[in-house]
């Protein structure tokens, strides 16, 4: 087998997955010692009462994590549920947060137990959330999003892969809340295992394993397609 | 390297997780392994296939109206943060507050101790030279209902009536009042700009420093003189290195059009106590990086600053200076 092919590259996904996450700071051009220190700042403020400085943060994090709960729920309306919910708690309880790790992992901690929590409910009420719903409650047509020149002048394909994309999310839904969310950390929002563990409060070995039974799951899933 | 092993290191790989040593076995093994072979053939295909149902980035508009959401949310918190915080304050404060009534007690106290000594002498004095009885007292001014004594500021003269027991006293006393605004209210600032001078309060001068700074950092007119003032005086001055720290953030959106900011930023640099705030005054000297005078100072503090971390930032400050 040619080398080649065992150069073993994460999945293509379009940039804007994984942004800067200091995008949101003023126009420093700022080494690494600084943007944490500027970070660090900004939370001893926003823990001695600075509105100001907590927006800041915030506004430093609420995108990535609506991106988030947008995939992951599949409707616009649930992700705004649980971005405010997040950052309503994350204000409530800012005293609590000690630095022991960084405050990326602390919210999204946050954002991740909610999410676990809208799974559980939405598989208690057995939802069916093949398709994303956006706030109006109309269906988005998840193509239009997907580039791909030859879809346009090929109809029959363009039903063929919304037909797949919507047995792709029941597929999903049949993961346990927890490997859904590894799964959804680690494929789609390009995670590191050991970071998933942290914001699941378990180790990096945990999140592996569920990682495997979760693909292991899907895969079954989807050989019955074919 | 065992078939299950592989295939677990071959999901593991595919996710880029994979160590450099187990990625080289790995090879070792599919190149022998034709049914692993397939099984990565297989993950990669859902890989692909997962991608059909792709991340898509929240639009403008749906972050703009989930900031909106979440600003009228935190608006509205009833408890905790803001609460819990003035309570923490004010109990922190409430130490401090607790011996003022006393002594504003024990002045109106001393006061009409005073009064009432003197006048007892006097009375002694005009008893002993008149032997005619005097005629009834007149009725006494009745004594201020809620004489409240953490009110009263000070006694400023006190008068005995002659040939009688009635003393008048003069004294003055605080009448609280409260002044609603916005931040840009002229009458607000005003009354902020003092806040910033009560050394007695310290939540108050905090808060005062505070929400100047906040004004001060979103560009809601500090131009001219006096808040930038106060604001400069407390970032060399206060003894609270928090209330410096919000000072300084308050200066920073002058740094570039004001020479005496600059100065005053500079000033923290060199003597400054506080390395937290020598390093934040660094981090905002950043658009006046090529100033001379800047530039002589960050050499001082490269090689003198007794923090080494300072040193540090301020050296590599200065070769990303000469690198322009």
């Amino acid at each position: 087998m040619p080398a080649d092919a065992l150069r073993f590259l994460p999945p293509a996904r379009p940039s804007s997955a994984r942004p800067r996450l200091q995008s949101g700071m003023a126009t420093r051009t700022a080494g690494p010692v600084r943007e944490n220190l500027a970070e660090t700042d900004l939370i001893r403020e926003a823990q001695a009462g600075s509105r100001t400085a907590f927006d800041t943060l915030v506004r430093q994090y609420d995108q990535a994590v609506l991106r988030l709960a947008m995939h992951l729920t599949g409707s616009e309306q649930d992700a705004q549920d649980i971005q405010q919910e997040a950052f309503l708690k994350a204000y409530r309880y800012l005293g609590n947060f000690r630095f022991e790790c960084s405050f990326y992992t602390w919210i999204y901690r946050i954002v991740t137990n909610l999410c676990l929590d809208h799974l559980r409910r939405r598989k208690a009420r057995r939802e069916d959330q093949a398709v994303m719903i956006d706030s109006q409650g109309e269906e988005m047509d998840l193509l239009t999003n997907v580039s791909d020149d030859r879809s346009g002048a090929n109809p029959a394909r363009e039903l063929e892969r919304k037909y797949l994309g919507q047995r792709i999310r029941a597929a999903l839904e049949e993961l346990t809340p927890r490997e859904r969310m590894v799964f959804e950390l680690k494929h789609y929002q390009g995670l590191r295992l050991r970071t998933i563990g942290e914001m699941l409060n378990t180790t990096e070995e945990t999140a592996k394993n569920t990682l495997f039974r979760a693909t292991k799951k899907l895969r079954a899933k989807l050989a019955e397609l074919r | 390297m065992n078939c299950d092993l592989a295939q677990e290191n071959i999901v593991l790989a595919v996710y880029g997780e994979l160590p450099d040593d187990r990625a080289h076995q790995l090879e070792q093994h599919l190149a022998q392994c034709e049914r692993c072979r397939q099984e990565m053939e297989a993950v990669e295909g859902l890989q692909k296939a997962m991608a059909v149902v792709p991340v898509i980035e929240p639009s403008p508009s749906l972050v703009a109206r989930a900031r909106l959401r979440l600003d009228e949310a935190l608006d509205a918190m009833p408890h905790g943060g803001f609460i819990l915080r003035r309570w923490q304050s004010f109990r922190r404060g409430f130490g401090r507050l607790q011996s003022a009534p006393v002594m504003a007690s024990a002045l109106l106290l001393a006061g009409l101790g005073a009064g009432g000594w003197v006048g007892y002498h006097e009375g002694l004095r005009t008893a002993a030279k008149q032997i005619a009885a005097k005629p009834a007292a007149p009725a006494p001014v009745p004594v201020l209902a809620d004489l409240d004594a953490s009110q009263i500021v000070g006694v400023s003269s006190i008068t005995r009536e002659p040939d009688t027991e009635n003393v008048k006293v003069r004294f003055s006393r605080m009448v609280p009042e409260t002044a609603f605004g916005t931040l840009d209210d002229p009458q607000i600032r005003q009354l902020l700009l003092l806040g910033v001078r009560n050394a007695m309060n310290p939540t108050v001068h905090n808060d005062s420093v505070d929400l100047l700074a906040h004004e001060c950092q979103n560009g809601h007119g500090c131009n001219g003189g006096p808040i930038r003032g106060a604001l400069m005086v407390a970032l060399r001055y206060d003894k609270d290195a928090e209330v410096r720290s919000k000072a300084l953030a308050g200066l920073e959106p002058y740094i570039a059009i004001d020479t005496r900011v600059r100065d005053a930023i500079l000033e923290a640099l060199l003597k400054d106590p506080d390395p937290g705030i020598r390093e934040k005054a660094i981090g905002l000297l950043t658009p006046v990086e090529a100033d001379s005078s800047v530039r002589d100072v960050l050499h001082t503090v490269a090689t003198r600053d007794q923090n080494p971390q300072i040193r540090n930032v301020s050296r590599q400050y200065l070769e990303q200076v000469a690198l322009q």
